[in-house]
Order: structure tokens, then sequence, then C-alpha cells
């Protein structure tokens, strides 16, 4: 089972689509949560921020320095600084360098957005302040250092980061195996169709006892089938029926068309008549014994005979029991092989009997002095026998109707036959899998092959 | 008169095998059932029986095989739906004599049932076979007419051996066709009648008694006359 045909399922494609919005929605879910937990913790330094600058106006202006400088050494993490600027904004008690660059002085909390500079510090640090103005017109200055939410922020970034594929890999693989079973259902129903496409209506398609959606198809489809191989039968039962009932009062006419010829004296005029009779009888039977022969060959299914076999043998027997006939009619029969053929997995017998029927109808249709040859070759798919005659050929229009039941082409009207020879071969072609070619050859006449390729292994 | 029975529950096929049968001067005995036919066949003196491979209670494979358990040797014509190559095989190897596959012509059944009823006994198997002024030495494969040798190619001699061994015997195409050839079909009017008429120059020359005689529309008999 190719990948490639697994994403093609109807299910790949649903837990797909189903995969891609859940992670979408992953991603939404941690952002809203990463933007509220950054919001809560600024909220958190903002007040705290608020109460310190709150307590530090209450306190005396002369004890102010004490107190900054008690609270520096309170702060153990250092994460707040102070600076207490004159009017000119020079430090005058602190740790910050300078008031933070784009510091509104409004008495509020913000962010700032360039950093702060501390007088140790090497680089300006992300963080929130506010800037408090004194009665005495200096400028007190609070910040707290922010770099612990952008740790949680990135902490939760990271977590998206490492959790999406943890979600989305485990995710497509289910997806794959989940599909795997439908896709190998399906694959199972097309090896079953096979068969039924070949011809073998008695087949279905397999059904689980899970009825689930392609069970339901599958039923379905099974009825149809249940439907056509009925009426099939009912053609083919009247088809049959007919052939068989009329045979046997033929017959009897027949035998007495027989004794009525025995009684005739043979110089009596009527003795033509009642020979033509019996000829017209013959030919009527002969066209219901082929009929029979046929739909016999259509309910063949099994094909447990089949073995291998060797062809040669089998065209040197046809060439063995039809080359009488070709030379009584004067054309001149041979079988040309050029390489040695591979054996043939089929029935012989059927074989010989297709065979046979095309070689009798190219020396029927070849007029004295012709030529018909039986040659095989070798091709990459199998054997390949052709029967090549030099008779009047088959038309092009003629080519797909005259594998079917009764239909004779223009060239064939004059000649005695049932019009059943080509149909039987069809149906043992059919039978085998063989490729029934009709084609005209190059100096006109007919070119009828059978391409015997090795054939899938036989349905059981 | 030579009895027959028929085991066949089908009740038409059954009325046309026992209808040509009659006509042909048998004595016919008629049943549906493979159990009772069994019993019958075991019990009453048979010249030959008509077997349905498919039967109810006791199919014709069956039947056949403990008929021949049991010692009956009475040729058995196994009649068939089954034309398969193996279901011939697995009939004849059961202890059938011959095997016909439905639908056949009533001619095809009633011929193939008179060469059964013909068959000889399992006795010496001949090393010549005679016919008026015909012999055939099985053993150096040639044939006389006369005194005269024949020149005859290999088919040549199997078909003019089969027909001897049948002579007096009306077979048909297919018989023919099975025993010289070894194919189970109907090969047409032609590819026999042209078999038969080069094998008829060879045997029946000018002066001599025609010992081919065409049935017209049944098949081929050889016969002194």
């Amino acid at each position: 089972m190719k990948l490639t045909d697994l994403w093609r399922t109807g299910s790949s494609r649903l837990l797909l689509v189903y995969g891609a919005l859940f992670a979408l929605w992953c991603v939404a879910l941690i952002g809203v949560i990463q933007w509220d937990t950054r919001r809560y913790l600024s909220n958190v330094v903002d007040l705290k921020i608020d109460h310190i600058s709150e307590y530090f106006l209450k306190i005396d202006r002369a004890r102010l320095p004490e107190a900054l400088a008690v609270t520096e050494s309170l702060d153990l993490r250092d994460v707040i600084s102070h600076g207490l600027f004159d009017a000119q904004g020079n430090l005058i008690e602190g740790n910050l360098a300078r008031i933070p660059e784009g510091m509104p002085l409004d008495g509020k909390v913000h962010a700032l957005e360039n950093g702060v500079q501390r007088v140790q510090g090497h680089h300006p640090v992300r963080a929130r302040g506010i800037a408090v103005k004194l009665p005495s017109g200096e400028l007190l200055v609070f910040v707290r250092d922010t770099s612990v939410i952008d740790t949680v922020g990135a902490i939760i970034d990271r977590a998206v980061l490492w959790g999406l594929p943890l979600v989305v890999i485990p995710g497509l693989l289910g997806a794959l195996l989940l599909s795997r079973q439908p896709l190998r259902r399906v694959r199972a129903m097309e090896t079953a169709v096979q068969p039924i496409m070949r011809g073998d209506l008695r087949r279905r398609l397999p059904v689980s006892p899970r009825r689930d959606e392609l069970d339901l198809l599958a039923g379905i489809v099974n009825s149809m089938l249940d439907e056509i191989e009925r009426l099939m039968g009912e053609v083919k039962g009247v088809c049959d029926n007919i052939a068989h009932d009329l045979r046997t009062p033929l017959t009897r006419l027949r035998a007495q068309l027989h004794g009525l010829q025995r009684e005739t004296a043979a110089d009596d005029p009527r003795s033509a008549l009642i020979e033509a009779t019996i000829a017209d009888a013959d030919a009527l039977l002969d066209r219901f014994r082929a009929l029979l022969r046929i739909s016999e060959l259509e309910d063949l299914h099994r094909r447990a005979g089949f073995d291998d076999f060797d062809l040669a043998a089998t065209l040197r027997h046809v060439v063995e029991i039809y080359a009488p006939l070709a030379e009584d009619k004067r054309v001149a029969f041979a079988l040309e092989t050029a390489e040695p053929l591979p054996p043939l997995r089929g029935d012989p017998h059927l074989v010989f009997e297709a065979v046979s029927n095309l070689v009798d109808n190219a020396i029927k249709f070849t007029p004295p002095q012709g030529r018909v040859r039986l040659r095989t070759s070798l091709e990459s798919e199998g054997p390949r026998i052709e029967v090549i005659d030099n008779g009047p050929g088959i038309q092009a229009c003629d080519r797909g109707a005259v594998v079917q039941r009764f239909y004779r082409g223009a060239g064939a009207q004059a000649e005695a036959g049932q019009g059943l020879g080509l149909a039987i071969v069809a149906a043992i072609a059919k039978l085998h899998s063989f490729r029934l070619e009709i084609a005209e050859c190059d100096g006109g006449g007919a070119k009828v092959s059978l391409l015997c390729w090795a054939a899938e292994p036989a349905v059981a | 008169m030579p009895r027959a029975l028929t085991i066949e529950d089908d009740t038409v096929t059954a009325g046309e095998i026992v209808a040509e049968l009659t006509r042909r001067g048998l004595a016919v005995d008629w049943t549906t059932n493979g159990r009772d036919g069994y019993e019958r066949a075991r019990d009453g003196a048979y010249d030959v029986i008509t077997l349905d491979r498919m039967l109810p209670e006791l199919d014709g494979l069956s039947v056949v095989t403990r008929l021949r358990e049991s010692g009956v040797q009475t040729p058995v014509l196994m009649i068939s739906a089954l034309s398969d190559v193996d279901e011939r095989v697995r009939g004849l190897r059961a202890g059938g004599d011959d095997y016909l596959t439905k639908p056949f012509s009533p001619d095809e059944m009633a011929a193939r049932v008179e060469v059964l009823l013909r068959r000889p006994g399992g006795g010496p198997r001949e090393t010549a076979l005679r016919v008026a002024d015909l012999e055939i030495d099985l053993i150096a494969r040639v044939a006389r007419r006369g005194g005269v040798e024949l020149e005859l190619l290999p088919t040549e001699f199997r078909l003019l051996e089969f027909l001897v061994r049948q002579s007096g015997q009306i077979l048909t195409r297919t018989m023919i066709f099975e025993a010289v050839w070894g194919y189970h079909f109907d090969p047409g009017t032609n590819v026999i009648e042209v078999h038969i008429g080069r094998l008829r120059r060879k045997i029946d020359t000018p002066g001599s008694v025609a010992l081919i005689r065409t049935v017209r529309g049944s098949g081929y008999v050889l016969e002194a006359h």
C-alpha cells in the first residue's frame, strides 16, 4: 500500500483537516493563556511599584536617602531600581544611572520599552516604572525589572514549540493507521470485483459484520449483482431451453427424413429435395449444438482443470487433423513456429477447440489455391497464435460483431457455417483471459490471433 | 431383448433416453434416485446402465464406485452436465465405461449405449482384428485388404482400428473424434468426413466391396455385407 494512496482516502483527509483545526485551536488557546499571564504579572508588578512609590511619598524628604538605601539593601533579588533626580535630571541618590528615556512623568506606572540603565549595569534591562514629582521639584523614580514576565512568556512559547509536534506527529501517524483499514477493505473489494468484471457473476463483494458505510455500499452492489445474475440467467436459460427443446423434435424430423430417403428411389426427382431438406435440418442442428456449446463454455467458471501443457504439441495436432481438409480444398496449410514456446497454462482441449475453430473458418473462407498459415510467435506477454488466410478477410466494421452469437460478416453469407465459430473462440479466450484480435493481413485476408499471455493465477 | 437401467432424476432427459433406447429395441427401467438405482443395478441383471452424475441421495460417482466394489461389471454410461476434463476423468476412474455430457443428442447417446452393449468381456487382448477380407495386425500395426498391405498413416491406422473394433456399430463423429484424437467436442461435419473419405479411398478400393458406410445424419459404420 503506497503512502500517497493512504493520503488519498476520505478518512485521511478528514483526519488531516480535523488535525490542522485542532493544532490551530491549541496555538490560539496557548496564545490567550500567554497573553493573560503576562497581563496578570504586569498588574502585580504595577501594584507593587505603586505601593512603593506611595510609601516613599509619605516619608520626610530629609530621611528619604536613608530609606532608599534600606530598601536597596532589602532588595535581595535586585529587581527594584530607584533614583532621586534633581530638577535638571541629575542623580542625587539611587542606583539608576539616569531618568529612563521616554518615561512619562505623570505619577503612573508605564512599561519602559527602551529599558533602564542602572549605575552598575552593563545593558539596559526591560522594566516597568513610575516617576513621581516631589513638592521640592525633585523627581523620584522607581522601576521594576520585568524579565521574569518575559521568562514566563518564553516558557509558554517553548511549551508550544515542543507541544505542537507532540500533538501533530502522533496525530499524523494515527491518521495513517486509521486510514489503512478502510483502504485495505477497498483493495479487497477491488480484488473481488476483478472476476466479476471478467464475467463470473456468481462472485460477491466482501461484507464485514461491522455494517459500516463500506459494507452498506458493498451490500448495494451485491444486490445489484444478484439482479444482474438473475436476469442473465433468465436470458441464457431461455436461449438454452429453445436450443434444447427444438433439438429433440429436429432430431426426430431428421430421422424421419432419412427414413423417407431410404424409401425413395435414387432416380426419383423428390430424392434431391429430401437431400436438401436433410442438409437444412443438419445445419439447424449444428447451430443449436454450437449455441449450447457456447452456453456450456460460459458456464465453465472453474479453472481448476487448468494445467501447464505443450502448446506446440496441441498446434501440431490441429495441423494433423485439418491438413487433409485443406488439401481436399487445394488450400496450402502449414504450421510456422519460429521459436520454442513456453508451456501454456490452461485447458489444452479448449485451446485445441479454439484454434481448430479458427483454422476451420480460415480453410472455409479461403478460395482454392489459397493459403492458410498457423503461425506462432513469442511476445513479451506470452505466446501469440495467429491464423492467417488469404480469403475475403473480415471488414473492420464487422470485427467487433463477429464474435457475437449468430453474427456473420458480409463475406460469410455465401459460405455454409453457423456463424458461431468465433463466438466459441471468444468464449474460450475469455475463460483463459487470452486476448482475441481480429485484423487484416497485408495481402487482404483475415488475421485472427490469440494472445495467450501468461494469465494471472487461476481463480479458484 | 437387452435390458437397460436409466438412473436419471430429470424427467425430461429420462424421457428422451427411455424413448430412444426403447425405439432401438431395449427394455428400459427407469429410476430417479441414486440409492434405489444402486439397489436395482446390483440385484437386476441389466446389460447396460445410463447413470446421471448428480442424483439425489447417492450421487452418480458413488453409485458406480459401489457397483464396482460389489463386483457388478455392467457397462455404465455416465451422463453429466459437467464437461470439465477432470470431471470426465473422475467419472471414468470411478468405474464408468463412457462419459457423455448434457445436452446430448439421442443418437449420440444411443450409439454409445450400443457400443457398450457389444463391449466384449475382458478376455485376452486380441493381437489381430478381422472384418470380411480386411485384417489388422495390432502388433506389427499393419492392415491388409484381401492380403494386400495397405499404406496407412498412423492416424489412419488408429481410425481404422477403432472402426474395426466397433464393426457393425454406428459411430458418431464425436465418438470417433474422442477415440482417435482424444478431444471431447463435436468437430463439425467436415473434418471427420474428410478423414473417413481418405481412409475409405485406401481400403475400399475399386472392385472390392465397400466396408465403410455413411449413416446419414448419424455417423459411420464399418461392416461386412
